[in-house]
């Protein structure tokens, strides 16, 4: 079917503004009156496809399976998130609990509102830059995903947990991994060969969420002062 | 709906009292004006929540769940909260319009409502012309409307008052048509003997496929004096942020509401009546032991059961069909129901006449 119709698609060149243009009409239906028949034809047409959006709607209504609420604060313990929801930002570990992270930045240059901020540190056993903090500002986090996209080591993942909300903005800004110290696979490379993954090991330090030499125990980030130098648990 | 039966015998005594002093029939008619809008709004109320159900499950949600158990509650604790809302009234408003016009609209339901036949001893007021009562009380609603837009002076209000005047004369007709053809079958006009003369068999089953398509019409007409999806052009959220009742808030806007939730009440209750034999219970020539089981259940329940099927057709199709385009809705009317609805009485007729339809009836 011509959307146009039979006839040249140009009917008439009108001058708008000293320019030439052409003006294409596009009749709309037939020119004739439809017969009888056709009515006929348009309202059986339209019973049925009525019908079928009904039927549609009555699938919904009858699978009862199908409903999708959640009653939240009732299922807390067995609500299901969905797989792609985007909640706290995460790093990811090892079957042995070592992180992928080897502090590279480049999710901290990706990220668009400088939510990430990596601080890294030398190695004394192998010299090699690995991560200290990776501090990671909730505050100011738009979860645009930019910072999984770039990571090279799959290192960076979303939880599925969304209840973060704080009396004080300062406590959102976090320290995402639990340790400071070299990267998975440097250990696991360390332990094929065996050189020195005890050594390695030894140099691993702990980090808690707020823990010690987070940016509220001293240092100050833009915006957010520090909170006087001594550790803060979070409640 | 007992609220009829206690209506009736409070107005009866309000009458008897009338002996003694005025100021028992006062009492007794306050009595019964009480009753009468505590029934009113615990319909609304119910059919509100019912609604709401309804199309949660449509929709694959759960709907109200939290104010009593599975939200039972909800719409108790919404009309409390319209009760005290701020009355708001515009400053370029037409104030005495403004205070009428939703009253207008209840008025009008309610005297819809009096004409409804529950069963043979819940009859609020049986009149000798009900039908043509209902058609010109239906028509009395609009007037609501159109001065609620009017009178609020936004240009929302008035253009959805203009559509549902639009509206309302062109789809009167096609429900006056169906109305019509109920009556020819039927022969009377009071609905009590309307009823009764689907003893022997509903008319939507006796009236070979005529009965069938007046009421397929007069359920899509019904829907288009009441306001309701897919034909919601005079409130249209999206185009019209409420349209008419757009700038009534607590009270006047709770009376349009009702009003309307009522409407789909009585267009139901109706619709039963006409074509599916209102309080009759359901009956097959032959199966006598069948019969009479049917006829163990009470009329009212028979009524409510229909009023729920046809309530219940009304509020899947709102859930299933997109809003209507303004010429869309006119070239339903005039191109398709009015033609349909005319050809229908015709055959009506002829069938009549020749006393060709099923399970003829003895007179």
């Amino acid at each position: 079917m011509n959307v146009f119709g039979s006839g040249p698609g140009i009917e008439r060149r009108v001058n708008v503004a000293n320019n030439d243009v052409d003006v294409i009409v596009a009749p709309r239906g037939s020119s004739r009156p439809p017969g009888i028949i056709s009515w006929f034809r348009s309202v059986a047409i339209a019973i049925r496809s009525l019908l079928t959006g009904m039927r549609v709607t009555a699938g919904y209504l009858f699978g009862r399976d199908k409903v999708v609420t959640q009653q939240y604060p009732e299922n807390r313990e067995t609500l299901e998130m969905n797989e792609r929801f985007r909640g706290r930002l995460k790093l990811t570990h090892d079957d042995n609990g070592y992180m992928n992270c080897n502090g590279c930045k480049f999710c901290e240059i990706a990220c668009p509102n400088q939510s990430i901020i990596i601080k890294d540190r030398r190695n004394p056993v192998n010299d090699k830059s690995e991560l200290d903090q990776f501090i990671w500002r909730l505050d100011t986090c738009t979860f645009c995903n930019a910072c999984i996209q770039v990571c090279p080591h799959d290192a960076l993942e979303w939880g599925q947990d969304f209840e973060g909300a704080v009396y004080d903005r300062r406590l959102l800004v976090y320290t995402l991994n639990s340790y400071a110290g070299p990267q998975a696979r440097l250990i696991e490379r360390a332990i094929k060969k065996d050189e020195q993954p005890e050594e390695l090991k030894a140099t691993i330090e702990p980090r808690s969420r707020y823990g010690t030499g987070v940016p509220l125990a001293g240092d100050e980030l833009p915006g957010v002062p520090a909170l006087g130098g001594e550790d803060k648990e979070s409640t | 709906m007992s609220a009829a039966i206690v209506l009736l015998t409070l107005a009866e005594r309000a009458a008897a009292s009338l002996e003694v002093g005025i100021w028992g029939t006062a009492a007794w008619l306050a009595v019964a004006i009480v009753a009468a809008i505590g029934s009113m709004s615990l319909l609304g109320m119910a059919l509100v929540l019912i609604e709401r159900k309804v199309a949660a499950r449509f929709q694959s949600r759960l709907g109200p769940m939290r104010v009593g158990p599975h939200g039972l509650f909800q719409t108790v604790a919404d009309s409390i909260k319209l009760l005290i809302k701020e009355d708001i009234i515009p400053e370029q408003a037409d104030r005495i319009l403004f205070f009428l016009a939703p009253t207008f609209s209840l008025i009008a339901t309610l005297l819809a409502l009096v004409i409804v036949p529950v069963s043979p001893t819940l009859h609020l007021v049986d009149l000798n012309i009900g039908v043509v009562f209902f058609a010109a009380v239906s028509g009395f609603g609009v007037l609501g409307i159109l001065l609620g837009g009017w009178s609020s002076n936004n240009k929302w209000s008035l253009l959805g008052a203009m559509r549902a005047g639009a509206q309302f004369i062109s789809y009167e007709l096609s429900l006056t048509l169906c109305l019509i053809v109920a009556v020819l079958f039927a022969g009377s006009l009071q609905l009590s003997e309307v009823v009764a003369s689907q003893a022997d068999g509903w008319w939507i089953w006796r009236g070979h496929v005529v009965t069938i398509v007046a009421f397929v019409v007069f359920i899509i007409a019904s829907t288009a004096e009441l306001n309701r999806p897919p034909f919601d052009l005079p409130e249209a959220e999206s185009e019209l942020t409420g349209g008419f009742h757009t700038e009534f808030s607590g009270l006047r806007f709770a009376f349009f509401f009702l009003a309307e939730f009522i409407n789909m009440f009585v267009a139901s209750a109706l619709a039963a009546t006409l074509f599916l034999g209102g309080w009759m219970p359901f009956q097959v020539g032959g199966w006598d032991t069948f019969n009479s089981v049917m006829a163990i259940i009470p009329g009212p329940i028979w009524f409510a059961g229909k009023v729920a099927v046809i309530i219940f057709i009304s509020m899947w199709v709102r859930w299933t069909f997109p809003r209507l385009r303004v010429d869309q809705l006119m070239r339903l009317e005039w191109k398709f129901l009015l033609p349909i609805g005319i050809a229908n009485v015709l055959i009506a007729a002829v069938i009549i006449l020749s006393g060709l339809y099923f399970f003829p009836v003895g007179n």
